[in-house]
């Protein structure tokens, strides 16, 4: 009997640890493929191109002064879209933010000026994404569209509901990085024709 | 165990082992599903989703820019999910918690189990490599070798392999073998 006590306050202690385990991120929600949002975003192209761009540390410096996000991947993808004339209708690129409780995944469709034509929450979690759903059931990003990366990017739920808050400004931060990416990484360039 | 065995125990251990094993299956069952959604469960689908993000234009190193047109064909059709570094590192310290702890209390109750010493070391041993051999796969997928990504498929059959064996194991010997008093 005294080795069932010991086992068993073994089980104990190995259960307690396990119990932060459930405060840790849940599983991914998919909300669309890459695909689907492409397609969505930059409908009316006849031809698409992906147009790859590595941020020189200069350009870098400009993203981090202007929106406070520190752009540190190797490159970033932006898929653009050209009517039969070749003239660019948008361009989209995916960024996530990774938060304590998950990823949160966006594609935001800009102009050839740089302004917002449109984004899409494309990933979240099981866990953020009943916070989000509120502000994706209005359609809270539309908002944001006719905006450059230097307007403004806030959220307003209207009720006071914390968790949406914070993540619809997480949402808001991640389409006016994407702008401010567009206009350093393509426009600035020269590249947005 | 000292003369402890499963087929031995009172009537609220054998329930308390049945329940948690039968509970950590359905777990398993459940997580085999998640991972075959979100991610798939071939070598290549792991790889897609844990390996770097590799140019599609031919930019090559230095270079600042690249285009190239492309169908809509060639962008991703299925959600899965893309794991980047911060990713991995949430996934990895949940998992290695999360899979240890239950490797740890499966290893406790089959430590109960009549069987040889050496198997016993063998199949107590398995929920442990595998747990180790799937996250540290991911880690090496992503930073050394995307082909590695066949250790994450390895590791998690490992995982369940030895549940598979502990659990059959276990039920059987605590509902079905008569323990012979020496």
């Amino acid at each position: 009997m005294r080795n069932l006590c010991w086992l068993a306050a073994t089980a104990l202690v190995i259960l307690a640890a396990a119990a932060p385990a459930p405060a840790h991120i849940t599983p991914p929600v998919v909300l669309a493929s890459d695909r689907d949002a492409v397609a969505g975003l930059l409908s009316g192209a006849r031809r698409f191109f992906v147009r790859e761009v590595r941020l020189t540390p200069a350009e870098r410096q400009v993203i981090r002064q202007q929106t406070g996000w520190s752009a540190d991947e190797d490159f970033y993808r932006f898929y653009v879209g050209r009517d039969e004339q070749g003239r660019v209708v948008a361009a989209t690129v995916f960024l996530t933010e990774f938060t304590i409780h998950g990823p949160v995944r966006v594609a935001v469709a800009l102009g050839p000026d740089g302004k917002v034509k449109g984004a899409t929450v494309v990933e979240l979690t099981e866990e953020t994404y009943p916070w989000v759903k509120p502000l994706l059931d209005r359609e809270f990003t539309r908002e944001y569209v006719g905006r450059d990366a230097r307007g403004t990017f806030t959220v307003s739920v209207g009720g006071g509901d914390s968790m949406a808050q914070f993540y619809g400004q997480i949402i808001a931060s991640l389409i006016q990085r994407a702008a401010m990416l567009y206009e350093v990484g393509v426009i600035k360039r020269g590249d947005a024709a | 165990m000292n003369g402890f065995h499963l087929s031995t125990l009172p009537l609220s251990g054998k329930v308390f082992c049945t329940l948690f094993l039968l509970g950590i299956g359905c777990g398993a069952l459940a997580a085999f599903v998640q991972a075959s959604t979100a991610v798939g469960l071939s070598p290549a689908a792991v790889e897609a989703s844990l390996a770097p993000q590799m140019p599609m234009t031919h930019m090559g190193h230095g270079q600042m820019s690249g285009e190239k047109e492309i169908t809509l064909g060639e962008i991703s059709s299925s959600a899965k999910v893309w794991m980047r570094t911060p990713l991995l590192i949430q996934t990895s310290h949940t998992h290695l918690f999360g899979q240890t702890l239950i490797a740890g209390l499966l290893g406790l109750i089959f430590l109960l189990a009549s069987v040889r010493e050496g198997l016993k070391v063998l199949i107590v041993a398995l929920p442990f490599v595998g747990t180790l051999m799937d996250i540290g796969g991911m880690w090496l997928t992503r930073f050394a070798w995307p082909s590695l990504s066949v250790l994450v498929i390895a590791g998690g059959s490992l995982f369940a392999l030895g549940y598979v064996l502990i659990a059959v194991i276990s039920l059987y010997e605590l509902w079905f073998r008569k323990e012979t008093m020496a």
